[in-house]
């Protein structure tokens, strides 16, 4: 009677049942974690990507704010552009009120960091401005 | 390479309890008294063994007491010779002899063995084995004149055997069958949900570096998480800055009343109001607080200054 006892044979199932629950469990475990672990990347990679674009992309920006100081009224202002490796710094020592609200909404609308500003009102109609932006 | 185990044959009786001592190794050949065992010399309008063992059951209705009962026939002549035994009954006779099952070897039944006896033999205290219609049958031994002691030492068995279930009186083999598949079927059912989370896991991973490499992310979060702290702080008081300004200058000043400094530097924005005499600020002071920001303001004559931290 050399018969494998059938209880065994349940026995064996049922720990590798068991076993397997063991696994499915730490694999879902694991998924879950790795879900929620893509989500939080993705976000980051969104914002940060968003957030490097706007104040950390030398050229773009260089760009945005070549394009401004290239318009007409502010050309014609003569304002003393001073640029280095980090920062432009634009300055004048009268500004007509016209020539600084161009200049300033079109600044203030594009994401540059200003990291100083100084506007001092002269007259009804003149300003002197100094202003610096870093990339 | 297979080892051949030293066999000895065992007379299993009811009333005849021995107790076997075996060496290591050692199994027994088992032969069954007719007293574990219903028997029948039936003829039935079938051909093969396994159609006749399909309708045992039925045959054997109402004949037997009650109890959990296997099937057993072989083909004889034109006959069928069938046999109705308890699994559990059997095996508890081998345990009251010192015996396992897995001590045995084979279990045959007496009328395999012994169907060509022409004498009666003794096989007990009181009970003898004769043939009668072809028949091994049980009877006091008192009834026949003449009986000798039954030998098995030297017995050739048939190969009419019988596989003894062990949990025959709990579930049936079909049943034993369903619950095994079930279960193979469950951790078949598991094993591939395993596979397709880990795959799915793998995938995420995968995706992971993608997102990685396409962002150009640094390669730890902790790095990550600091630089994007440090633009989302840049961001903040830029907006802030924009939003301040705007409050400014979008202002209802009284007549007389001017901007006439805006002084932002290291995160403190300055605002000079000229023209404001005593009494008259209120206003101004209001409409800076219904925007809820916070702000320290001082006078100068008629000159105010208000200080924003952003």
């Amino acid at each position: 009677m050399n018969r494998v006892n059938p209880l065994h044979i349940g026995l064996l199932l049922a720990v590798v049942i068991a076993f397997l629950f063991f696994q499915l469990s730490s694999v879902k475990t694991e998924l879950e974690e790795a879900k929620v672990s893509f989500e939080t990347s993705e976000k980051l990679a969104v914002d940060l990507s968003s957030l490097k674009s706007a104040y950390a992309d030398k050229r773009k920006s260089k760009k945005a704010l070549e394009k401004i100081l290239a318009n007409r009224t502010i050309k014609a202002a003569n304002l003393t552009i001073k640029r280095n490796k980090k920062s432009i710094t634009i300055s004048s020592k009268s500004l007509d009120a016209k020539t600084l609200n161009t200049l300033m909404g079109k600044v203030l609308n594009t994401s540059f960091n200003i990291v100083s500003l100084k506007v001092k009102r002269l007259s009804d109609t003149k300003a002197s401005l100094a202003m610096e932006i870093k990339w | 390479m297979k080892f051949k185990r030293s066999s000895n044959v065992l007379f299993l009786d009811p009333q005849d309890i021995k107790i076997r001592t075996l060496d290591k190794g050692e199994r027994v050949d088992i032969i069954l008294s007719p007293s574990l065992y219903w028997i029948k010399k039936i003829k039935l309008p079938v051909k093969s063994v396994r159609e006749v063992k399909k309708l045992l059951p039925s045959v054997f209705e109402d004949s037997l007491p009650e109890g959990k009962y296997s099937y057993t026939a072989y083909k004889l002549d034109d006959d069928f010779i069938v046999f109705a035994y308890e699994d559990k009954k059997i095996l508890d006779q081998l345990t009251k002899n010192g015996l396992s099952l897995s001590d045995v070897s084979s279990v045959h039944f007496a009328q395999s063995e012994f169907s060509s006896l022409e004498s009666a033999f003794s096989i007990n205290e009181t009970q003898s084995i004769y043939v009668k219609d072809s028949l091994v049958v049980v009877v006091p031994s008192a009834w026949l004149e003449e009986t000798q002691k039954i030998v098995t030492k030297d017995i050739q068995l048939s190969k009419h055997t019988i596989k003894l279930q062990q949990f025959s009186h709990i579930v049936d083999n079909s049943s034993l069958y369903k619950i095994g598949a079930v279960l193979v079927v469950l951790a078949i059912i598991l094993l591939v949900e395993v596979f397709v989370a880990s795959s799915k896991r793998d995938a995420i991973e995968t995706a992971k570096d993608e997102l990685f490499s396409k962002y150009k992310l640094q390669s730890t979060m902790i790095q990550n998480k600091s630089t994007l702290s440090k633009y989302t702080k840049i961001h903040k008081k830029q907006t802030k800055l924009r939003e301040v300004i705007s409050y400014f200058l979008n202002m209802k000043l009284k007549e007389g009343q001017k901007v006439s400094l805006i002084d932002y530097k290291n995160g403190v924005l300055n605002v000079v109001f000229t023209g404001v005499k005593q009494g008259t600020e209120r206003r101004i002071i209001s409409q800076f607080k219904s925007k809820k920001i916070n702000f320290q303001h001082s006078f100068n004559g008629e000159t105010m200054r208000m200080e924003v931290k952003l």
